[in-house]
């Protein structure tokens, strides 16, 4: 049950749904399948005046475009996402991401946008507050930080939670952000800021319209692996995401992308464990080393119940799994990874 | 969020809108404010009872009806959203006084106990085997991974699901 | 005599089915009332403070407020879950004075939506001076602890919050000790964890011509009656409970709750009903939880492993009120000495105040942290003596026939026959200790366990018995009125079941009419088998009553003695000559033109321990408990990531002696449901808490198994009993006391997989993780001695 009245509009297409917004302001929020959204406008943390529903926007489905890079609308269901044909065959982590989402209904409501602009998460931040937690924390404006009384004002520890972000990162995706002067492309990395206060890099009349991810060359493998305690149902624990691109020797890296996500305000990119992986002949003790380094860069927050040294360990062990999948798939010379 | 937001709220024009619905076959047009929830729609306004209202913020899976074919949770879905939609919710599974064969499946695997989680997960289970006549025990429990239940532990539902799609199965029932 | 029975003994289909599956079942939150108001409760937003001021004038200025109360609109009348002399009720409806933990009802309004209710709850002012809290218990019980309440006046003078105490011992502990060949002392800890019932906590209440018609989600509407009648100082003649179906409870329901009293209280004010429904935050941050258990235990053993003596010390975390902490550490004395004899105990129980919220049963009450107490000890013991987990056991357990220290009687029930029937079924012996011994390649491990327990069936707690009655239609078919809630736990079936047996009439000609206190008879309510053996029990015995009228009038038609007539399928014959007959319909419209114009009515009374007055004593265990002992032994095997210390249950055996299975398909769904619940316990459910706030009010962070989490859940009945039609029968509990073994038993599964013995529940990847590193760590130790 939502407490409080709000006006609603529907966007026709995509730029109107920007004109509404610039129109609007930070008063107005979109709505795509509102799996985030609402809950928080159910706990109170967003109280938007006017919700612009993005439903009468048809998605494109995902398809080729130049150099057999693939194209995601942003608004393509989760579930959907997981299901495309073309999707599955050509970037497999992402389908397996996508599917680690949620649960099945949140994967047919919620979309591949919603999921990236999700807020950053807090045990102390996402309930009601009628008797609890009642004075606003500094995420929702007020003075002190619950789980970490010391942090001054401009540090919320809150953690990014997408399992989604951390297989486009390590897949070099690209996404498309429309505002009122057009469409601007970033890598997806520069979607986040990295802090907990406001986590994602946009305008307020700015929509994030599409994915891009491009094609992969030969001798390249993929991992993912979303720790939880539960087999659904849940946020991640950690999340995995690797990509490794083989030499033609088959046995020297040529190229290592490795992006955690639940770590942190953002998802992180373990740039020290690639250096360690990139170049170097993969054998056991290469991947447990650079497991061990991205589990150390993560710099882990706990949260959630879990503490950094049991977050880090994990890290530590699911790194290096993820990778070692990662370098079974190379090895084997698939085309797409 | 400061709570000063309420009093100038108090003064917000949020009118009601008109949504037209089709609950299980039959189109109904209601009149309901953005802030309505499709399960409110459902249970307050057309007053079909049979979806569940559990923890109201999309963990639990109780209130799952669907919506153009998908398994959706009302109580995180606007009724406004919905206009045009066809959905189907448990009442609409029966024929008449007539079971259908998943229904009759959960009666006769031990689905069901004190039936909270039931409406949802019948739905949900729907959706799963309109997509998917047969599926094996990944597909259930990716299925159905949304619909908590206190009282079964799943045994009897996967058994249910078993069951309805064709697929051997162990008698819980005579 | 079993094979000639027609529906007792069979796995029917549930009679309530067809409604749950076609969404026709009305639970609480389904029946509508025009012109319902929406209740709210004003929480406390501190752990322990005192009430300085309230101030509700500007809630009840808002336009669409109809009432607004404090204590001070009540009638000042507590009410505790137990009440008796040496615990009286301690808990009042709203609080008075101070508040002693976090959501803590405070206040309660009415309005007429629930923008309003909200706007009105943040317009009540409450000045509060915060208190220092306790929430240790340990803490709590050390003299200069901050008083949350004054210790109850039987406890022992040095210690502070003491809501309850239980005191026993026989033999001689420290002779024991001394003559023991072996002795070990261990501490054990249980988490914070709660019910989790899919149906949320909800009462509608309409005050109508003087009388309080009430649907709330129960586990006895007798007792609900019970209690509110005593709040609102009304006789329970004024109060209804009305029949609505339940959407779980697990103990979580059966006390009386504040939004209860409102419910009532602002439906007598307004006129108008009133509905309010807790949010699963709510529920999850100030409503009942289960009750954290620290156990510490001393055991002395022979060297064949047969107990000398045992001392436990059991300190419950018992919440801001009394709640039902008097009774766990009553119970924690119960769950110990059953299952295994004891020559020499010493049991001391504390409950002590906390600054949390109060404390209700939880499906088992005590048992499942006992046991996972008690059998991760004995498995401790059993390896130090070099003896296997199955014959430790044996040598411990109890048989038929045996007297307990409380000259109770074990009867027919027998641990010793489950443990070899599960030892058998599941290999436990040829799989005990091999990966262990010898480690597969990879980094999963296997492990099996052991653990056994011992539940009570039927005891006395209010209102003690179950009526019921059978009323014969002109055709045959009967209605049966009985006061059981069916929780989910299939009570109706049951039921049927019975009555169609002894009156020889279909399922389908038995209708249940249910839990109405205004037409349905008294029920002791659903909880510790208080169905199937004390409520169907009744309904036997009405039954029965009813065939014998029946029979009776038959007789008399037919011009032969009764005794020489049969009843079945609805006809009524003489026993040797079959043509000698009338069908029922015919017997009941003589009995209505001639016999007095008797309509064929039966009815049925039944309560365990006719010969005692009361439950046995819960400060000094003294008294007589029951004649109904179930036992169970129930193996686990799981499986652990070493690298990670990621476990889960595989696969699940519960072997029960549950004297005989009414419906077996019912009682499997117990069990898959308990292994379910215990698995939740053992590897992922928490309430997180921090200085009295809960941090995970809600279902992504208190985690439930989900289908991901099913194990493979098989049981095996040993039959103890039999059900004869006309004979009363004895069914034992397996509604409750299932969780206990099998939790135990993944503890000790969790060891065999790795080595690693944790004292603590849940058995987090964390702590498991850290068990195997210190193995390493004294492994390594180890060697280096070793080649110094």
């Amino acid at each position: 049950m939502i407490l409080f009245d709000f006006g609603y509009e529907r966007a026709a297409t995509a730029e109107d749904a920007v004109a509404r917004l610039a129109r609007l302001g930070c008063d107005a929020r979109l709505l795509a399948g509102g799996t985030d959204l609402l809950p928080s406008m159910r706990s109170e943390l967003v109280m938007p005046a006017t919700l612009i529903s993005l439903k009468a926007i048809a998605p494109e489905a995902p398809c080729l475009g130049a150099g057999g890079s693939l194209r995601i609308d942003a608004l393509t269901r989760l579930a959907d996402l997981e299901r495309s044909e073309l999707v599955r065959e050509r970037l497999p982590m992402l389908a397996v991401a996508a599917r680690a989402v949620g649960s099945n209904q949140i994967r047919e409501m919620g979309t591949l946008g919603g999921n990236l602009c999700q807020e950053t998460r807090c045990l102390y931040l996402n309930q009601r507050h009628d008797y609890q937690f009642a004075a606003p924390c500094f995420k929702r404006g007020g003075e002190c930080c619950y789980p970490f009384p010391r942090n001054k004002r401009d540090v919320c520890w809150s953690v990014y939670m997408s399992d989604v972000a951390p297989a486009l990162i390590a897949l070099d995706a690209s996404i498309e952000i429309l505002g009122a002067n057009g469409t601007r492309r970033v890598g997806v990395e520069e979607l986040f800021s990295g802090s907990g206060l406001r986590p994602l890099n946009l305008e307020p009349a700015e929509l994030l319209r599409a994915v891009s991810v491009p094609a992969r060359p030969a001798r390249c493998g993929w991992g993912f692996h979303k720790s939880s305690v539960r087999g659904g149902l849940e946020f991640g624990m950690a999340v995995c995401a690797v990509s490794l691109r083989l030499e033609a020797d088959g046995q020297t890296c040529a190229e290592a992308r490795v992006a955690l996500g639940a770590v942190r305000e953002r998802p992180v990119r373990a740039a020290a464990a690639e250096r360690l992986l990139a170049g170097s002949v993969l054998d056991k003790a290469r991947l447990a080393q650079a497991a061990a380094e991205a589990a150390k860069e993560a710099n882990a927050l706990p949260h959630h119940g879990f503490t950094k040294r049991h977050l880090t360990d994990n890290l530590r062990v699911y790194v290096r799994r993820t990778l070692e999948q990662a370098l079974e798939r190379a090895r084997k010379e698939e085309r797409a990874c | 969020m400061l709570k000063t937001d309420n009093e100038s709220r108090a003064a917000l024009k949020a009118p009601a809108q008109v949504v037209s619905l089709c609950v299980n076959g039959e189109w109904s047009e209601l009149a309901v404010k953005p802030r309505t929830t499709l399960i409110e729609a459902i249970r307050d306004l057309i007053g079909l009872t049979g979806t569940k209202a559990s923890c109201e913020s999309g963990t639990c899976g109780a209130c799952t009806v669907l919506a153009d074919g998908r398994p959706v949770l009302s109580c995180l879905t606007l009724a406004v959203e919905c206009d045009g939609m066809e959905v189907r919710t448990v009442e609409g599974l029966a024929e008449g006084d007539k079971l259908n064969p998943l229904q009759e499946a959960f009666l006769d695997h031990g689905a069901v106990q004190c039936g909270f989680c039931t409406s949802g997960m019948l739905m949900s289970a729907t959706a799963l085997l309109e997509r998917d006549p047969k599926p094996d025990r990944e597909a259930i429990n990716k299925a159905l991974e949304g619909n908590l239940c206190r009282c079964t532990g799943y045994n009897g539902i996967v058994d249910a699901l078993l069951a309805a799609s064709g697929q051997p199965v162990k008698a819980r029932t005579e | 005599m079993q094979n000639e029975l027609k529906y007792v003994g069979k796995s029917l289909r549930r009679k309530d089915g067809p409604d749950k599956v076609t969404g026709r079942a009305l639970y609480t939150q389904d029946v509508r009332l025009p012109n319902t108001l929406v209740g709210r409760i004003l929480r406390s937003p501190h752990p322990h403070a005192r009430i300085v001021r309230i101030d509700t004038s500007r809630a009840r200025a808002l336009p669409g407020v109809k009432a607004v109360i404090t204590v001070e609109d009540t009638k000042g009348i507590k009410h505790g879950f137990v009440e008796t002399p040496r615990y009286p009720a301690d808990q009042e409806v709203l609080a008075r004075g101070k508040v002693v933990h976090v959501g803590e009802e405070v206040a309660a309004l009415a309005a007429v939506e629930a923008l309003t209710a909200q706007r009105a709850l943040e317009l009540i002012e409450v000045e509060y001076e915060v208190l220092p809290a306790v929430f240790d218990p340990e803490e709590a019980m050390k003299p200069g602890a901050p008083e949350i309440h004054p210790s109850h006046p039987k406890a022992p003078r040095a210690l502070a919050n003491i809501g309850g105490t239980t005191e026993t011992e026989w033999g001689d502990v420290e002779r024991g000790f001394a003559e023991s060949d072996y002795v070990r002392e261990d501490r054990f800890e249980c988490q914070l964890r709660t019910h989790g019932y899919l149906e949320p906590q909800v009462t509608l209440a309409h005050w109508e011509n003087d009388k309080l018609n009430v649907w709330t989600s129960s586990m006895g509407g007798f007792v609900k009656r019970a209690k509110l009648a005593k709040v609102l100082d009304l006789p329970q003649s004024s109060v209804r409970i009305h029949k609505t179906y339940v959407g779980g409870t697990f103990g979580g329901k059966i006390d009386l709750y504040s939004h209860e009293y409102c419910a009532c209280r602002l439906s007598m004010l307004t006129g108008r009903p009133v509905q309010i429904t807790a949010s699963r935050e709510e529920i999850f941050s100030a409503y009942r939880h289960a009750q954290p258990l620290t156990l510490e235990i001393k055991t002395g053993v022979k060297r064949d492993g047969t107990l000398v003596a045992q001392r436990i010390r059991a300190i419950n975390n018992a919440g801001g009120y009394r709640g039902s902490g008097v009774v766990v550490i009553f119970l924690a004395w119960g769950f110990t000495m059953i299952p295994y004899r004891i020559p020499n105990l010493k049991y001391e129980g504390f409950s002590v105040y906390t600054n949390y919220t109060v404390r209700a049963p939880q499906r088992g009450h005590g048992a499942p942290k006992v046991r996972f107490a008690i059998e991760s000890q004995m498995d401790m013991i059993a390896e130090a003596l070099g003896i296997d987990p199955i014959t430790i056991r044996l040598r411990n357990a109890r048989g038929s026939g045996e007297k307990l220290p409380n000259g109770d009687d074990t009867h027919r029930g027998d641990l010793r026959e489950c443990i070899r029937v599960a030892a058998e079924k599941s290999g436990l012996l040829a799989k005990y200790g091999r990966d262990r011994k010898s480690p597969p390649k990879g980094t999963i491990r296997r492990g099996i366990g052991i653990g056994v327990s011992a539940y009570m069936g039927g005891t006395l707690i209010y209102p003690n018995g179950s009526a019921v009655i059978v009323k014969m239609n002109d055709d045959g078919s009967a209605i049966v009125l009985t006061g059981a809630i069916d929780i989910g736990q299939g009570s109706e079936t049951v039921i049927s079941q019975i009555v169609a047996e002894e009156l020889g009439i279909g399922m389908d000609d038995v209708k249940i009419t249910s839990s109405d206190t205004d037409t349905t008879p008294q029920d002791i309510g659903a909880w510790i088998s208080g169905m199937t053996y004390v409520t169907g029990n009744a309904a036997r015995q009405a039954a029965g009553n009813a065939r014998e009228k029946l029979l009776q009038a038959a007789a008399e038609k037919l011009g032969v003695p009764a005794p020489e007539l049969v009843a079945a399928d609805k006809v009524i014959s003489h026993r040797l000559n079959p043509e000698v007959r009338m069908t029922y319909r015919e017997a009941i419209a003589h009995s209505v033109a001639k016999r007095r114009g008797d309509t064929i009515i039966g009815e049925g009374f039944w309560r365990t321990m006719r010969d005692e007055p009361a439950h046995p004593s819960l400060a000094t265990t003294r008294g007589r408990w029951t004649e109904n002992y179930a036992f169970s032994a129930q193996v686990a095997e799981v499986e652990v990531d070493i690298e990670t210390g990621e476990a889960r249950l595989v696969k699940a055996l519960t072997v029960h002696d549950c004297g005989f299975p009414i419906n077996p398909a019912l009682v499997k769904g117990q069990v898959d449901g308990q292994v379910s619940m215990a698995l939740g316990h053992a590897f992922m459910e928490e309430v997180l808490v921090k200085d009295g706030y809960t941090l995970n009010p809600n279902w992504l962070d208190y985690r439930m198994p989900t289908i991901h989490e099913m194990a493979e859940s098989e049981d095996a009945d040993v039959i103890t009993e039999q059900y004869r039609v006309g004979q009363p029968y004895r069914t034992k509990e397996v509604g409750e006391g299932l969780i206990s073994g099998i939790l135990a038993a993944m503890g000790n599964a969790v060891y065999d997989a790795t080595g690693v013995r944790l004292h603590s529940t849940p058995f987090s990847a964390e702590k498991i993780l850290e068990g195997l590193r210190d193995l390493e760590y004294q492994k390594k130790k180890k060697l280096k001695k070793i080649e110094a």
